[in-house]
């Protein structure tokens, strides 16, 4: 197991190597640069720019500076937000994104796995199908109509809520935005946990748990929960990436300052090293998330052994 | 030295003999204060910087102007005003000198003196400061231009620190609006210790010693940026606001709801198409007004169709501005048939003949004179706008109105901001989407847009005849001769039909009716913090 670990720690240095190197030259190689703006600037003043930021270097040099700056911690300074270095801004987004989507994550999978199951043991009953109509609903109900939906209803109307912000990990701003993740997330696991849950029950081992008489909770609980929830946890590792650096439409919905507008904007403003230094970040993320993800298996599974 | 005209001998006399009093927020008589005086107003956007010398956006010098304080400021009605310097005179056509007041001072306590401006200023045109706007700015002093080459050191530029309250301003050529233009905070000051001292984390709450009406109380990236009241400011006693939340929304709709659920008091802008709704709904609360800015749209007129100026005409011609300002738009912005907006100083408007003309006389002539040009119905022609809803509409409208009035076909792009950028400055495009707000108000700053080798003129006309006209403009010292000057030159350029001009900009929001000092003559949208006050309600 701890071999197996190493290896895979190992491996992502060469994956995070090609991940960099494409993502640098693609930014590259993308039209208009970090200072076109409506304004254009001068030829002098641009000049002074490229030389503030190293971009009067040749490619193949700027390139090298980049990585050298990236191992020794350093992500650079943004090219658009001239008081902040990237590291300062993904330290201040990457906690409200964590909190937020892995607030929702865990809700999703006690919700999600839940309902699975109840809807699997009652397959074909009301139950099930208000469990399938609360999921489609949520799966083709889109985040910005639900979103300010949640908004009309609980800010507007009730004031129960603020529409929007943040605040010091105040509870009161998390819950809507956590509450539009999970709503659809719990679809997606829902969905997934009842169909894998419906093709473990009809599995010999189970026909055979109920015929040694056990009772439904224990045959589900001990025996067929474990293996039904393989195709769930491989369903984490991507939520969970998408859920805490892509929540865009989340983030825009409730004015959030997270990692998916600090994404999205810096593409559009060709901040290039803001761009890389989140690239990174996602790189590690979903490199530690299917490595935790490959060792729940191990966990879950016993014929599955590293 | 030149000689200075008669006229503006006058003008110096009186502004030499007049002091000028300080100004802030009118409060009319009856009105009663809130007793809690806080404002939350959505900004639009994160700014990039705090420092006065790198903002560039709207949206950082609206932080920066109530952080800092120039040699003047702008009031609630735009209009020039004393800052720091208490009063100036014209000595020379180039040399201002600037008196400044012995109580400003630094949010630390410090005085504030010249040789902050020198060094302000000095730091701003440095080519190591790298600041975007150092040449739109800087062109103006003397040695600016050369300064922000590279060429002369910064020491160079035109500004001495006569003594420590005294302030002497050199610019390149007669600068008439040099008041005006000082109010603009990239050429203010900044306290050289603090700087010095914390680096490039001068501008972080804590570090940021400011000379303005507020102080930085927090700044969380992309979540709420809070000023306080500095009470160390000259005028303090006449600002009513304590807290000021700068709010970074880029969502309209998202800023509306924060609106409504009273989170948020000031929408930056509505979104596009929700004008007249949010008109009935919020009558007491909707504002809008005529910036100083133009929507245009731009010909590559050295592509081989449109270096004739009589398609470039003929185009132009047929858009109906007026459907499109109340129909299309449809948020209160007027027509333009100029290149030159109202409220524009320096420069009178002068639309187009046939902007009155009903418009199947304008088709009939555009037809004709495609006809002469030798373009046939069915030609075709691309027309690049960048990805929005709003420029969208202006398009699928444009190009309805070439196909339908004139039968050419028009293929419309929609593409990311920065292409379509790269597009205009590398001169690869037909027709493309354009805008422009003036950085100072002052009829070159829209002129820059279709002058020879200027940086933003993306259209690639040069009209040598009217450039002459214009450089005399701006070597006169006689404010009417430079006035019609520059209006001639404006008109003789645009009869070569560079540019379509269409809507002069307004931006409408929304403002709690609480919020006292909110000014619709502000054409260019710089509301000082200072200048605002909250009503009991």
């Amino acid at each position: 197991m701890w071999s197996y670990t190493l290896r895979r720690v190992l491996s992502a240095i060469p994956t995070m190597l090609v991940v960099i190197t494409v993502c640098y030259l693609l930014l590259h190689a993308t039209p208009g640069g970090p200072f076109d703006s409506e304004r254009k600037v001068s030829a002098a003043v641009l000049a002074n720019l490229q030389a503030k930021y190293h971009l009067d270097l040749p490619l193949w040099q700027q390139y090298l500076l980049y990585l050298k700056s990236v191992l020794q911690g350093d992500l650079g300074a943004s090219f658009r937000y001239a008081d902040w270095s990237v590291n300062d801004l993904v330290a201040s987004a990457l906690p409200v994104s964590a909190i937020i989507g892995g607030g929702s994550l865990v809700l999703s999978l006690v919700i999600g796995v839940t309902l699975g199951i109840f809807a699997a043991l009652r397959q074909n009953s009301m139950v099930d199908y208000l469990v399938m109509l609360l999921g489609n609903v949520g799966s083709a109900v889109p985040s910005f109509v639900l979103g300010p939906v949640l908004i009309i209803i609980f800010a507007i109307g009730l004031q129960w809520l603020p529409a929007g912000g943040w605040n010091n990990f105040e509870l009161r701003f998390m819950v809507l935005p956590i509450v539009l993740l999970t709503v659809i997330n719990v679809s997606t696991i829902g969905r997934v946990m009842r169909g894998s849950l419906i093709e473990v029950l009809h599995s010999n081992f189970i026909r055979t748990a109920r015929a040694k008489g056990l009772p439904t909770h224990i045959v589900v609980l001990r025996h067929a929960l474990k293996p039904a929830l393989l195709p769930v946890v491989s369903l984490i590792g991507p939520l969970a990436i998408s859920s805490i650096t892509s929540a865009l439409v989340t983030e825009t919905v409730f004015s959030l300052p997270g990692l998916g507008k600090l994404i999205v904007n810096g593409a559009g403003n060709r901040d290039y090293t803001l761009v890389l230094g989140l690239v990174v970040l996602i790189t590690v993320l979903t490199v530690a998330l299917n490595l935790l993800v490959d060792l729940a298996y191990a966990w879950l599974d016993p014929k599955i052994r590293y | 030295m030149k000689r200075i005209t008669k006229l503006t001998a006058t003008a110096l006399l009186l502004a030499s003999a007049f002091v000028l009093c300080s100004t802030a927020a009118t409060i009319p008589s009856g009105v009663r204060l809130h007793p809690t005086q806080t404002l939350i107003r959505n900004n639009g956007s994160e700014p990039e910087t705090l420092d006065p010398a790198l903002a560039e956006s709207v949206g950082a010098n609206n932080l920066t102007r109530d952080l800092f304080e120039g040699l003047t400021a702008t009031d609630a009605d735009g209009k020039a005003v004393p800052g720091v310097a208490e009063s100036w005179k014209q000595t020379d056509a180039t040399t201002w000198v600037f008196k400044l007041r012995k109580n400003a001072k630094w949010s630390n306590g410090d005085p504030v003196s010249a040789d902050d401006f020198v060094y302000g200023i000095r730091r701003f045109v440095d080519p190591k400061t790298a600041s975007t706007y150092a040449a739109t700015f800087g062109v103006f002093l003397l040695n600016g231009p050369a300064v922000v080459k590279g060429s002369k050191p910064p020491s160079d530029i035109g500004v001495k620190a006569i003594d420590k309250n005294t302030l002497e301003v050199r610019t390149a050529f007669p600068v008439t609006f040099l008041p005006e233009l000082m109010s603009n905070n990239n050429l203010g000051p900044v306290h050289r210790a603090s700087l010095e001292k914390f680096g490039k984390d001068w501008t972080k709450p804590g570090n940021l010693v400011s000379n303005g009406a507020y102080v930085l109380k927090d700044w969380q990236v992309n979540n709420r940026i809070v000023f306080e009241k500095n009470p160390q400011y000259w005028d303090a006693a006449n600002v009513q606001l304590t807290r000021v939340t700068y709010l970074p929304v880029e969502d309209g709709y998202a800023d509306v709801k924060l609106y409504e659920s009273g989170e948020n008091e000031w929408v930056y802008q509505l979104p596009p198409g929700t004008y007249d709704k949010y008109k009935v709904q919020y009558p007491k609360e909707i504002r809008n007004a005529p910036m100083i800015g133009l929507r245009y749209y731009s010909y590559q007129t050295q592509d081989p169709v449109f270096k004739d100026v009589r398609v470039r005409k003929a185009l132009s011609m047929v858009i109906d501005r007026d459907i499109l300002a109340q129909r299309v738009t449809a948020d209160g912005q007027a027509p333009a048939y100029s290149v030159i907006v109202a409220g524009t100083n320096g420069a009178d408007v002068t639309p187009y003949d046939w902007a009155s003309w009903p418009m199947e006389k304008r088709v009939a002539q555009a037809k004709s004179l495609l006809q002469q040009a030798g373009v046939k119905p069915g030609a075709k022609f691309t027309f690049s706008y960048n990805t929005s809803e709003y420029h969208k509409k202006m398009a699928v409208f444009a190009a309805s109105e070439w196909k339908t009035k004139l039968g050419l076909a028009i293929e419309t792009e929609s593409m990311e901001f920065k292409v379509l950028l790269k597009k205009r400055h590398d001169g690869n495009f037909q027709m493309a989407r354009n805008g422009w707000t003036a950085d100072y108000n002052d009829a070159t700053t829209f002129l820059a847009l279709i002058r020879c080798d200027s940086d933003q003129n993306n259209n690639f006309n040069c009209n040598r005849q009217a450039e002459e006209l214009i450089n005399q403009g701006s070597n006169s010292t006689d404010p009417a001769k430079r006035r019609a000057l520059l209006t001639q030159a404006s008109k003789m350029i645009m009869d070569d039909y560079p540019i379509i001009p269409l809507l002069q900009y307004s931006l409408p929001r929304l403002v709690k009716s609480y919020v006292g000092g909110y000014s619709l003559k502000n054409a260019m949208d710089r509301f000082r913090s200072k200048d605002l006050y909250i009503i009991k309600h």
